[in-house]
């Protein structure tokens, strides 16, 4: 049997720097080791690079997660033989800074991306003004439907997406808040009146209406 | 001076009388669900997008304000304040998926076809309303806290001196507004029930108001209901046109717990006729697949004649009250006046 190396006298270049106790056993494991980085290596070269981008210097591979362009909002929705996600960003848009939308609408059967045309409307979501407006009509970039945006006007707006697949018409309306409009409008004031003449009504006077109702009702009983 | 309180009597059905007040316990915590949810999802939507820095000063006091209530439950509102989303028309309830049977018949009729994983969530409500009737109505609906309140404020108007209305229709026109909304839906492909239904619109214009910022048509619609119940009729919504209240009528038509008047108690004093939100007769002993199970006429029952019993159809009518003056002169009743209880 062989005697265990001097420490002082290395048998080769391998040992040089391995742990005194146990060579043997470290020189298999080494030996092991770049076996399996050997079979692994063609595995690793045959796979195709990583499409990741960076956002200042971070990783997102999604970007509606840990993303410094967050979007405002994501919508998912299906509709007929598509399920649509859109998406807003920045995460809060404001009016006269670039903005944009992007879509994806992809088959539910199947999960094939639509390939045709999107094109995006506008119209404002406030009482009585409707008038809607094309702001264009994009292809497909990368499964992906962008469209830009610039509003010069803070507010709620509507956006609609329209496509056509299959012979037939899909249309999908997405909410979108440019800037800090007023929340309390007519129709807030109103119900707003309401609610607490309801309240003050029902607090103050409950005894006595449901006294009234019943005495009317007992008058009604004797007639 | 010593005052004299009426000696009273207590059996155990007299807790029934408190059901309506857990009732409107239930009803206002269903309306304050529905008006959080919105809030914590907007707030959700402010944690995902990591843009505190560029949130206007209201939406930063409404930000710090939800994060000092909501920090104690959890440190990841993104993912742990959805335990409760949606709202009456359909939601997930920690987990539990629940839809108002009215949602799945609608989507059944606009699609033409069922959709299984969907039609299954109406399932517990259902089961619910074969058991309790019409319920929903009673005790969850949303518009039915409102409409609670809109009747006493016709009823103060009238005080005033503004009559508020007080015709009467035929009570199956609901069922007619329900087929035509399906057949509607069928034509059109859209589920167009929910655009005339009370609780899906309320729940969707509260989204609508906190989440997105305004209220929609759909608020219009619900005023002019309120406005119909105090101008036409008193709860005529929901009595006369409402669908969703239908197709609960229908459900709950041989419920298993239903309100019984008991005759031998009954002083025939009305009261819970003049409470009935639905013009029911319950002195009459006519309740019907239109009872909603609110109670109200338990609890205003001074002899508490009124109570819940097992049964699938109503009892037949009983005629006159025994504690009534009437019944005790034609029945030459000379036994000792009985016990009064409020």
């Amino acid at each position: 049997m062989e005697p265990p190396c001097p420490p002082s006298h290395p048998k080769n270049a391998l040992e040089v720097g391995l742990p005194r106790i146990y060579p043997e056993f470290c020189k298999r494991l080494i030996r092991l080791l770049l076996g399996v980085l050997a079979l692994l290596l063609p595995c690793v070269l045959a796979v195709p690079p990583a499409l990741a981008h960076h956002v200042m210097g971070r990783p997102s591979y999604k970007l509606n997660e840990d993303s410094n362009t967050p979007p405002s909002m994501q919508v998912e929705t299906q509709i007929g033989n598509y399920s649509v996600t859109y998406m807003v960003f920045p995460a809060f848009p404001r009016p006269n800074a670039f903005g944009r939308i992007n879509l994806y609408a992809v088959r539910i059967d199947n999960g094939k991306p639509f390939q045709g045309k999107v094109r995006f409307l506008v119209r404002d979501d406030s009482w009585f003004r409707s008038s809607e407006e094309v702001i264009g009509e994009q292809p497909v970039d990368d499964n992906v439907f962008r469209q830009g945006f610039i509003f010069r006007h803070a507010g709620d707006y509507i956006i609609t997406a329209s496509f056509e697949a299959d012979g037939q018409p899909y249309t999908i309306d997405f909410p979108l808040r440019i800037g800090q409009p007023s929340r309390i409008g007519i129709i807030g004031i109103v119900v707003g009146f309401i609610i607490v003449l309801l309240l003050v009504v029902n607090i103050t006077q409950r005894r006595r209406l449901l006294n009234a109702k019943v005495r009317e009702a007992q008058i009604k009983r004797h007639e | 001076m010593t005052s004299h309180r009426p000696k009273t009597e207590t059996h155990p059905l007299s807790l029934w009388r408190h059901l309506n007040k857990l009732r409107w316990l239930t009803l206002a915590t269903v309306f304050i669900m529905l008006l959080c949810i919105p809030a914590i999802s907007l707030y959700q939507t402010y944690v995902a997008a990591h843009g505190y820095a560029l949130l206007s000063s209201s939406q930063k006091i409404f930000y710090d304000g939800m994060e000092l209530l909501t920090a104690p439950f959890t440190d990841d509102p993104t993912k742990d304040l959805a335990v409760i989303k949606g709202n009456t028309w359909s939601g997930t309830f920690f987990g539990l998926q629940l839809s108002d049977p009215l949602a799945v018949v609608g989507q059944i009729a606009a699609s033409l076809q069922v959709y299984w994983p969907f039609a299954i969530t109406a399932l517990i409500p259902i089961v619910l309303t074969m058991i309790f009737g019409r319920f929903f109505c009673g005790w969850l609906c949303p518009a039915t806290f409102i409409y609670e309140l809109n009747t006493n404020l016709a009823a103060w108007l009238h005080h005033l001196g503004l009559r508020s209305g007080q015709h009467l229709f035929d009570r199956r026109l609901k069922y007619l507004v329900l087929v035509v909304g399906l057949l509607i839906s069928a034509l059109t492909g859209a589920v167009l029930v929910a655009t005339v239904y009370p609780p899906a619109i309320i729940g969707r214009e509260l989204y609508y108001a906190i989440a997105l910022g305004g209220f929609g048509s759909g608020m219009v619609f619900f005023m002019l209901t309120l406005l119909f119940d105090i101008l036409v009729a008193r709860r005529g919504f929901c009595r006369y046109l409402c669908p969703g209240g239908a197709l609960y009528a229908l459900l709950g038509r041989y419920r298993l717990f239903r309100i019984q008047r008991r005759v031998q108690h009954c002083n025939d004093c009305a009261k819970c006729n003049a409470i009935c939100e639905f013009g029911l007769n319950p002195m009459g002993d006519d309740f019907g697949q239109e009872c909603n199970n609110c109670t109200a006429c338990i609890a205003i029952c001074p002899t508490d004649a009124l109570a819940f019993v097992v049964r699938i159809r109503d009892q037949p009518e009983q005629g006159e009250g025994h504690l009534g003056a009437r019944y005790r002169k034609t029945h030459g009743a000379t036994e000792q006046q009985p016990v009064v209880l409020r």
